[in-house]
């Protein structure tokens, strides 16, 4: 925990500095996940703030303080999810994108330190960015949690409340789709 | 950098591992004024939201009970002491001329 439960409480009852005490705690850690779950950096703080909007509009409904992470967790995800469904322009997973990205990668070799290593994220998230596109948003935001976050079955089974093997399975086959997409992707930059 | 041999679920398991150690971005300067910004606005919107749903309420309750009022209180009718037919007679009196009624004719002198 990354503040006390006294002051989960007291922004339970109301008082705004502990609830900013704990947006301050917890801001660089939500925005870490979000930036996970949605790979596109421009918004990453505009969800994050829409957590902490959440969160000061449901602090109420938070049955006791020990739950708070998951809790927060759950609203991020959420959050995330919402995101990912408005998003308009999210772009329909195109495999050319992809292979091009995966050939910038290599080509990132060349230039500045700084400059490359921006660029090598830059093109890391989008090509993760275009192999989900492959998945729901839903399955989307499950395998992130547990392939990138780390997070295990028995957190995920807190956050999702089903069952272990509910989520092995969904897990599975967002998997399966998200590698078909990567070896089609890969068979194409071959071909190309 | 990404390892670009072994099988497709090695490949994509070092994306994932490339991926979860790209940067996390930084909060900027505005993230928590925007934040209080955004909190207020959601609240301005709720309260308003409130007041009028409470004035909804407000005037249909006060329909309701006038109208149950008016359906309750009996209004003063007067005892119906004529049957049905007299005071459907009474309520509709007859202004054109009767048709079906005899036709009296005056039989002059001259004309017989």
């Amino acid at each position: 925990m990354l503040v006390d439960f006294a002051v989960i409480k007291s922004a339970q009852s109301g008082d705004s500095v502990a609830f900013n005490e704990i947006v301050l705690a917890y801001r660089k850690r939500i925005l870490g996940h979000i930036s996970h779950l949605i790979a596109r950096t421009e918004d990453v703080e505009d969800v994050a703030q829409e957590v902490f909007v959440r969160m000061y509009y449901s602090l109420d409904q938070l049955r006791s303080a020990e739950v708070f992470e998951p809790w927060l967790y759950t609203l991020t995800k959420n959050a995330a999810y919402d995101y990912l469904r408005k998003q308009k322009r999210r772009q329909e997973f195109r495999m050319s994108d992809l292979s091009e990205q995966q050939v910038t990668m290599a080509d990132a070799v060349a230039g500045g330190k700084a400059e490359q290593e921006e660029r090598y994220h830059k093109t890391i998230r989008e090509s993760v960015d275009a192999l989900l596109g492959a998945v729901s948003e839903a399955d989307r935001i499950l395998l992130m949690l547990k392939e990138v976050e780390g997070l295990s079955l028995k957190e995920l089974e807190k956050i999702y409340k089903v069952n272990e093997n509910a989520l092995k399975v969904r897990l599975f086959r967002a998997r399966q789709r998200v590698l078909k997409a990567f070896g089609a992707a890969e068979k194409k930059e071959d071909a190309g | 950098m990404i390892p670009m041999r072994g099988s497709n679920d090695e490949k994509l398991d070092a994306l994932f591992r490339a991926f979860a150690a790209c940067p996390t971005p930084e909060p900027s300067a505005n993230f928590m004024p925007t934040l209080w910004q955004k909190i207020e606005s959601r609240q301005t919107f709720t309260f308003s939201f409130r007041r009028m749903a409470n004035a909804f309420a407000a005037a249909a309750v006060a329909l309701t009970l006038a109208l149950s009022v008016y359906m309750y209180v009996p209004h003063a009718a007067p005892a119906p002491s004529l049957s049905y037919l007299d005071m459907l007679a009474e309520a509709h009196p007859i202004v054109t001329p009767d048709l079906a009624s005899p036709t009296q004719l005056e039989l002059t002198e001259s004309g017989r």
